[in-house]
């Protein structure tokens, strides 16, 4: 593959240049790939912060939103970057980078929703949730896109630690040990939250008239 | 848990919890095989376990949404402040109404001292003096009085943001209060600073422009308390 020095470019194009260069003929992308842009981060290689970045933008910016809602979502990811550029000088791969980024963005999200509830006094835990369920959101008409919006309504209704393990499990699709670590916790603790998270998802999806027939043909 | 239920229509026991672990397979061996038998006897729990895998499929079809575009830039800046040697960090406010306030007196100096050379070079007659008066004055005024308007612009802005932060305030705890008030209090007296700056040579840009980027990030910071609560950046507004 023919690549550009990446310090000739910018945006897009550096960060396409950066993933040429991460990827050498017969190596196998993820890991291999991430390690090398840990690399060039730490040797300040221009645009290197940039293509990590944007090869983690969604997935930080999709946690935040369905952790703290979308007020605070972009707040939380901006947060959650900062973290993530700070700590990686210090990142010595133990984890796989995309567990340490969910790690630095989940926690991100939960001080910020802690913070946010002691600011307001009195207060519950329910406030956060009320203020995200009182945003405007756009009502999809049809099919599976009506679905997907009142899913993530009833996301929005279960409290931030069940909504943390569903979003994480199956949302982003990780693994009850990659969640275990994310949030400092047990493998049974991740696994039994989850499924008392699920419990409490089903009940209001009920609530709300979704049907398994409607999931179904969702 | 694990016991097989009575076929239907008698009610089952079978919690959601328990079908969610058997759906993921998290149960031991003894008790899947028990509740296997359960869920193909057990109409509500086919149904169930039916919804259970349904809404953990459509869980994984939600998208990963774009962040706004105005992330990355953010982000940038951020870690651009972060990257600067310490020196430059410090109080970047002061450092601004330092190199304001060291322009504003070069160029006092230099217009005093352009002034005495003209004066000693030429001493004006009546007539020229008078000419002088005539084009040099509506232009300075004119200045000024641009100024003027423009400062009372932004004091009207501040005068409303005020009202709105005044409304939020009981809102937040006490600490937060305090420490919009001390930050407040900072912002007044570097705008009070710049005024008066901006005072001592009336129509002149430099000190002006100081002030005003004064009042630009005293409104930042009211925009910031109002819009975020109690829980706006620690060190002021976003530079």
């Amino acid at each position: 593959m023919a690549v550009k020095p990446p310090h000739t470019m910018l945006g897009v194009s550096a960060v396409r240049a950066i993933e040429g260069l991460l990827a050498p003929a017969g190596a196998s992308r993820g890991e291999l790939d991430d390690a090398a842009l840990i690399a060039a981060i730490k040797r300040s290689d221009p645009g290197s912060r940039e293509a990590l970045y944007h090869r983690y933008k969604r997935r930080v910016y999709g946690l935040a939103l369905r952790i703290v809602g979308p007020i605070d979502a972009e707040e939380v990811a901006q947060e959650a970057f900062i973290r993530i550029f700070r700590g990686l000088p210090k990142f010595r791969g133990d984890a796989a980078l995309s567990t340490w980024i969910y790690r630095l963005a989940v926690n991100a999200a939960l001080s910020h929703r802690t913070r946010r509830a002691g600011a307001r006094l009195p207060t519950d835990d329910g406030q956060a949730d009320k203020a995200i369920e009182a945003q405007p959101a756009e009502e999809p008409t049809r099919g599976d896109a009506v679905l997907r919006a009142r899913l993530e309504r009833a996301l929005v209704r279960l409290p931030a630690g069940y909504r943390t393990v569903i979003v994480l499990h199956d949302v982003e699709g990780l693994e009850h040990e990659e969640i275990a670590s994310i949030l400092s916790c047990h493998v049974g603790t991740s696994k039994s939250q989850l499924h008392k998270a699920r419990a409490k998802l089903r009940e209001i999806l009920a609530a709300d008239g979704i049907t398994a027939a409607e999931l179904e043909d969702g | 848990m694990g016991s097989v239920a009575p076929s239907p229509p008698r009610p089952c026991a079978q919690s959601t919890e328990t079908l969610s672990a058997y759906a993921d397979g998290d149960l031991p061996p003894a008790e899947t095989q028990v509740l296997r038998a359960h869920v193909a006897d057990c109409p509500r729990c086919t149904v169930s376990l039916a919804e259970l895998r349904a809404m953990s499929a459509a869980a994984r079809t939600l998208e990963r949404p774009e962040p706004p575009p105005t992330l990355w830039a953010a982000v940038e800046g951020e870690m651009a402040r972060h990257d600067r040697p310490w020196w430059m960090s410090l109080r970047l406010f002061g450092w601004g109404a330092l190199a304001g306030a060291a322009a504003v007196s070069v160029i006092a100096l230099g217009l005093a001292s352009w002034r005495t050379r003209q004066a000693s070079l030429t001493l004006p007659t009546p007539a020229t003096a008078v000419a002088q008066v005539t084009t040099v004055d509506p232009l300075l005024n004119e200045a000024e009085a641009e100024f003027a308007r423009a400062a009372a612009a932004y004091e009207r802005s501040i005068e409303k943001l005020r009202d709105l932060l005044q409304r939020e305030e009981p809102r937040w705890s006490p600490a937060e209060r305090a420490r919009c008030a001390e930050r407040l209090a900072q912002l007044d007296e570097a705008i009070a600073t710049s005024r008066e700056l901006a005072h001592r040579s009336p129509g002149d840009t430099v000190g002006n422009e100081q002030l005003f980027a004064a009042y630009q990030q005293k409104i930042a910071f009211l925009a910031e308390a109002v819009h975020r609560g109690g829980t706006f950046r620690e060190g002021g507004p976003p530079q």
